[in-house]
């Protein structure tokens, strides 16, 4: 210790913020008064400021270029890979119980019931080597138009899907298919594997529509059993089936315990895609599996899908009554 | 006010808390993987952030704990004042002159920075190499912005007394 006067450690801070530029006016006074008679704290001073001098090429030293450019491209490696393994979510109330809604870059990849549950715990995000980031704004949108869309105001979820979820290139086909089906339409398991040039599939069309990660947004409720029972949703809940298609005016008749749509009612879709006919119609009894047609639940939806009336059955003057 | 695509965040703050990191733990590996972690750290909790936030000062915050965290282990934080004393060179063959002036001026100063607490060693490189403010530097490190000040003078107090002990002529000549 160089300090010779007990004032010294007082003073001691004070010296250090007026080598550095840092000390008020009050406090510069008191150094130049204080080392004007303490020659050692003089010399203190001296070497606090000169230190600055040290420290310029101390601090313009900088690690390699190279090392940092080695950082900086592992470090991109590293984020690129954690954004594609990213996604945001949300949860949400709705009429069907609580809804998880989780989005990549390039678009929605899953649409989840959690029924009463508000956190991951039981959502499909939890079991998934993932990042999983509660997010805003964005899925908020999502939301507004979902809520729209089950309170009938709005028929089409027009938004761009990321099927990453999907377990197999073979269920992203089924549910590509799955996706057309128009808004107020109901089709078979076996319609759907006979569109995908796989008629004798059913069975892994169910499964893979089991397994939709965006239910209601690819809209597997609009599959159902070739009787025209609802058969399963979203594990053991098809009365949430049954309220999505009440939603888009189908009709739903409870027979032997057993939800089911009346097929025998319902309005048909030509196989060229262009009409709808009664379900009455000459031509109908030519098909092989009038089963695997689409069917419509009213006029409305079907002329809603572009289609027009017939001409031969007039389904427009004849309409099916409910 | 939005936030401002990650990338741009990189871009503009890898290289400097890349370097902060070097600092703190005086070998560019252990930089290199810490200042990894603390961009992708950052990067889960970006959207969380306030828009308006200091993105500079937060980072530096994430940055230093994970340091902390890191040099908990009293056995790492022996290795690396043991690198520091040693002066270890790690070559870069492409940049010949950066590497000289770097392993000179950590033969002076760095080897005393290297041995302050990490308290005193962080808040000091936050204050004399990042020019950030008391305030920033309080965040940082969790403490009071006067404590921050009294690590980053107990740093100069302690530096003025290494390079007394090495060069005091030098130090002497100085006006």
């Amino acid at each position: 210790m160089s300090r010779n006067r007990p004032d010294c450690a007082d003073i001691e801070q004070d010296l250090i913020a007026a080598a550095v530029g840092e000390a008020d006016p009050a406090a510069r006074r008191r150094v130049e008064a204080h080392v004007a008679r303490c020659a050692p704290c003089g010399g203190e001073l001296r070497q606090y400021r000169a230190i600055d001098g040290a420290l310029d090429t101390w601090r313009r030293a900088s690690p390699p270029a190279a090392a940092v450019r080695r950082a900086r491209k592992r470090l991109e490696t590293e984020l690129e890979r954690l954004h594609r393994r990213t996604l945001a979510y949300r949860i949400f109330p709705s009429p069907l119980g609580n809804i998880l809604i989780a989005v990549s870059d390039h678009g929605v990849s899953l649409l989840e019931y959690l029924g009463r549950a508000r956190d991951l715990d039981r959502s499909r995000l939890a079991h998934l080597d993932l990042e999983a980031r509660e997010d805003g704004a964005e899925i908020e949108k999502l939301y507004r138009e979902l809520m729209e869309y089950l309170e009938g105001r709005r028929r089409r979820l027009e938004w761009p899907l990321d099927l990453r979820l999907a377990r197999s290139d073979f269920h992203r086909a089924v549910l590509r298919i799955t996706a057309g089906i128009p808004y107020g339409a109901v089709t078979s398991y076996a319609g759907v594997a006979s569109a995908l040039g796989r008629p004798a599939a059913t069975r892994a069309v169910a499964q893979a529509l089991r397994w939709n990660p965006v239910p209601i947004v690819v809209p597997c409720h609009r599959v159902i059993g070739a009787s025209g029972a609802l058969t399963g949703y979203a594990g053991n809940r098809v009365g949430l089936k049954e309220r999505l298609l009440a939603t888009e005016g189908i009709r739903i008749e409870r027979a032997d315990r057993e939800l089911r749509v009346p097929r025998e009612a319902m309005y048909v879709r030509t196989t060229d895609g262009g009409y709808y006919c009664l379900p009455s119609c000459s031509w109908l009894g030519r098909v092989r599996h009038p089963n695997r047609l689409v069917l419509f639940g009213s006029r409305e939806g079907a002329e809603a899908a572009g289609l027009r009336p017939c001409g031969e059955c007039r389904p427009d003057l004849h309409p099916l009554t409910a | 006010m939005g936030h401002q695509p990650f990338e741009t965040i990189v871009e503009a703050h890898h290289g400097e808390i890349y370097r902060y990191l070097v600092r703190l733990t005086a070998r560019t590996s252990e930089a290199d993987d810490l200042s990894q972690e603390t961009f992708l750290r950052a990067y889960r909790a970006y959207r969380s952030l306030s828009p308006d936030a200091n993105v500079r000062a937060w980072l530096f915050t994430i940055a230093t704990n994970l340091a902390r965290n890191h040099f908990r282990s009293e056995k790492r934080r022996r290795r690396a004042h043991a690198a520091v004393r040693a002066a270890r060179v790690e070559a870069d063959s492409t940049s010949p002159d950066g590497e000289t002036l770097f392993n000179e001026a950590r033969n002076r100063v760095d080897g005393i920075v290297a041995t302050l607490p990490l308290k005193q060693r962080a808040a000091f490189v936050l204050r004399k190499v990042h020019d950030l403010d008391y305030d920033a530097i309080a965040r940082s490190l969790g403490c009071s912005a006067e404590s921050a000040r009294s690590h980053v003078f107990q740093a100069l107090r302690k530096i003025r007394r290494g390079l007394a002990d090495h060069a005091p002529a030098r130090l002497e000549l100085q006006p």
